[in-house]
């Protein structure tokens, strides 16, 4: 499995490969404020959906992992769309509290203990039931389970690999696109292209 | 039913509740600024327009169906207006190589995707700005073929065009060169076309190599693809020079290098040029008619305030949802009962795998390879054909779509994404047959705005489903020649046609073979809505080819 030098992307940052603009949208995220305070969730729904996302993006290598929770609840908060809705799942605030909620259900009908408090195995156990659509809990007869897993699984994704250093994690540097690329073929890398270790 | 606080809330959706502290205010108003910068309070307001004067035509959006049409109106001397639902940017400083800072360029209210194959929207095929879904369009410009038009001749299903292929070659011809095509002489699958590409073709990226070797050891035919972007620099009329591509692979996210032949880099300027003027941030809410049926004006909401704008024609160039959307909600042009019905969706599966080469697939046009051998296979289940392309992706869009696929999660999820350099992909594009059960109805759910969401019925029917999986079979085996490992395949419906369809009957079809409605003199429609079939090829370059033609018709009828 490839890996790639660290660093590379917030090397690229500062040269004049990158755009202003480009340069401007990574950064925010790159700089994003440590401390978040949730303004659509309440506190415990916000440290469940932390739980939860730390378990679908595991980061154990980063002392500081990449912030996912913070970006659904901002989302929600400014009621932002992307065009679409399954028209089986309901409004996506109303969704992302009865499947949240749906969660602590499963976690409480198997382990008598809210998700927060469960070893990793125990979470993880949790996930891969909401996975195969066999969580059991009473908010899942009003939210098809496999949608809701799979919007939300697709919200944390973005949010993960929009960010820096995801981007870097995967060797991707398009975003130090200012001369173009010339060498575009199988095997051709540009001299600013990562290479693998 | 959902309960009172769910449809309290489908209704909140959009709306910014009061946030209390200051800071945080100030920051989110700042982000949101940079993401739209359409909202600036300190932009100066749009003039208003005179309440008195009565324009010639009025074009109500400026994608691949208004803005051919809105340059040759103009050109003609007419006095002509465009309303745009979004923003105009500057691409060279605005659009950031970014997939998520890029947002702003898709039409991102919500619409209700229903049936068994609920169809995205948003970045999958639905754009606002000025230049419409071009903005982000991938600039697929293959011709579409003799056959697609006749697909009921030929196979007593689907149904005919009210006109065949000629009628729309004198128009690719004329796009091709006006656009700045790339691609190659003689096009492979139809070699006796009087005039080449005024461009070669572009270079082929890693996907594309690995496609073409696959392809040559098993017998099918490929070529460099049609594309839209420019693989040297031209002299575009009203614009300038434009520069070649630089091969920044981000053609579905914005091209900020202004070779990808989007409308505002073309068509637009080309018609301000002309003396058109263009509003933007313009979104229509009402159609209004005198007592004959004749469309009087629009009204429209532009920065808060409700403006009017009267006319003498109208041209409604709003996509295959908001067009069948502001008939519905006007209840116009509803005589035939076709308004919102057989909406279409193509084929687009899409198969992807890992190859020991290192692909980065971030580089060169996504689509670099095309092979049309597939547009009638000899040993086909099903009615139409489809078409087959190379794809590069970005590396969000490939995440998220993997994962609504795969569900991989935890760190099989984090292992398989540090593939990406490795990863290479194969889709179709193919025929979809029109079908009473799939179509655009108005929901009872509201937007911020109070207009009803739009409800989009699909389901893959058995012709769908068969071409499915000759397609899955076919690419599935083009990768495993390729050396591909841990392939996967990923069922997509991509574009968005048909629900106001062309016809010659007033009882079965919205509009004429003119793109003029049957029930309204003064009422045009022309987009992808339009299509009675969806073809086997990317739409936009048709959109194109019958927006002039819609424009030559008009001119034509106006002068008799």
């Amino acid at each position: 499995m490839p890996h790639y030098p660290e660093g590379t992307v917030r090397a690229l940052l500062e040269t004049d490969l990158v755009t202003p603009a480009t340069r401007a949208a990574l950064e925010e995220r790159l700089e994003a404020p440590l401390a978040y305070e949730p303004q659509f969730f309440d506190a415990d729904t916000y440290r469940l959906l932390q739980a939860v996302a730390a378990r679908i993006f595991p980061q154990p290598e980063r002392q500081t992992p990449i912030s996912l929770a913070s970006g659904v609840d901002a989302r929600l908060l400014r009621g932002d769309a992307d065009g679409w809705r399954y028209d089986s799942m309901p409004p996506d605030r109303e969704a992302y509290r009865l499947g949240l909620g749906g969660i602590n259900q499963a976690a409480q009908a198997r382990f008598q203990q809210a998700f927060t408090e469960l070893d990793e195995a125990r979470q993880d156990s949790i996930i891969a039931l909401l996975a195969a659509a066999e969580a059991p809990g009473e908010n899942w007869s009003q939210l098809p389970q496999d949608r809701f897993f799979e919007e939300m699984l697709a919200e944390l994704t973005e949010i993960y690999y929009a960010h820096p250093l995801a981007q870097e994690e995967i060797g991707y540097v398009g975003m130090a696109d200012v001369p173009g690329w010339q060498r575009i073929g199988l095997n051709e890398l540009e001299p600013r292209e990562p290479e693998e270790r | 039913m959902p309960d009172e606080e769910t449809l309290e809330e489908g209704t909140l959706t959009p709306i910014q509740p009061e946030i209390q502290d200051p800071l945080l205010r100030e920051i989110l108003e700042e982000n949101s600024l940079q993401a739209d910068p359409s909202r600036d309070p300190l932009e100066q307001p749009a003039p208003l327009p005179d309440p008195d004067e009565i324009v010639d035509c009025l074009v109500i959006g400026t994608g691949a169906g208004g803005a051919p049409l809105l340059a040759r109106l103009a050109q003609a001397g007419l006095r002509v207006v465009a309303l745009e639902a979004g923003a105009r940017h500057d691409p060279k400083t605005e659009f950031a190589t970014d997939e998520k800072a890029q947002n702003f360029l898709f039409w991102n209210d919500e619409r209700l995707s229903a049936g068994q194959n609920p169809v995205a929207f948003g970045k999958n095929n639905s754009g606002i700005g000025y230049g419409g879904s071009t903005l982000h369009y991938t600039a697929y410009t293959p011709r579409a073929h003799r056959g697609d038009l006749t697909l009921h001749t030929e196979f007593g299903q689907g149904v005919d065009w009210p006109f065949g292929i000629e009628e729309l070659e004198p128009y690719y011809e004329e796009l091709e060169h006006f656009l700045g095509i790339s691609g190659p002489t003689p096009y492979p699958w139809d070699p006796g076309r009087r005039k080449g590409y005024p461009l070669a073709p572009l270079p082929l990226n890693g996907a594309a190599q690995l496609m073409e070797r696959a392809c040559a050891q098993l017998g099918i035919r490929t070529s460099p693809a049609a594309n839209a972007a420019l693989s040297a620099r031209y002299y575009q009329e009203g614009v300038g020079w434009r520069e070649a591509c630089t091969n920044r692979g981000f053609c579905q996210a914005g091209c900020s290098t202004g070779a990808k032949a989007s409308m505002d880099v073309t068509f637009l300027p080309l018609a301000e040029q002309y003396g058109a003027e263009i509003r933007t941030g313009a979104y229509v809410t009402e159609i209004e008619r005198d007592a004959t049926g004749q469309v009087t004006g629009v009204v429209y909401e532009q920065g808060g305030r409700t403006v009017r704008q009267r006319c003498r024609n109208l041209f409604l160039c709003a996509g295959a949802i908001e067009t069948p959307r502001l008939l519905l909600l006007n209840e116009l042009a509803m005589g035939s009962g076709q308004v919102g019905k057989h909406f279409m969706a193509h084929v687009g599966m899409q198969v992807w795998g890992t190859f020991p080469e290192d692909t980065r697939p971030y580089k060169g046009i996504p689509g670099g390879l095309i092979s049309e051998d597939t547009h009638r296979p000899k040993d086909a289940d099903f009615a139409g054909g489809y078409l087959l392309q190379s794809i590069g992706v970005m590396p969000v869009t490939f995440a998220t779509q993997m994962v609504r696929q795969r569900k991989l999660w935890g760190q099989q999820l984090r292992d398989y994404m540090r593939n990406y350099n490795h990863i290479a992909g194969i889709n179709v594009l193919g025929d979809c047959l029109p079908h009473t059960d799939n179509f655009v109805e108005l929901s009872d759910e509201k937007d911020a705005r109070g207009v009803p969401k739009p409800r989009v019925h699909f389901t893959a029917q058995e012709n769908e489903q068969r071409m499915n999986r000759h397609a899955e079979r076919t690419m599935r085996q083009i990768w495993e020649t390729a050396g591909a490992q841990d392939i996967w395949a990923f069922e997509r419906y991509a574009h968005i046609i048909g629900t106001a369809r062309m016809g010659t009957s007033a009882n079965e079809a919205v509009v004429n073979p003119d793109g003029r409605a049957f029930d309204v003199p003064n009422l045009y429609i022309c987009d992808n809505s339009v299509f009675p079939s969806a073809l086997s090829v990317n739409p936009a370059l048709t959109i194109m080819a019958l927006s002039l033609r819609t424009a030559d018709r008009f001119l034509e009828n106006a002068r008799k």
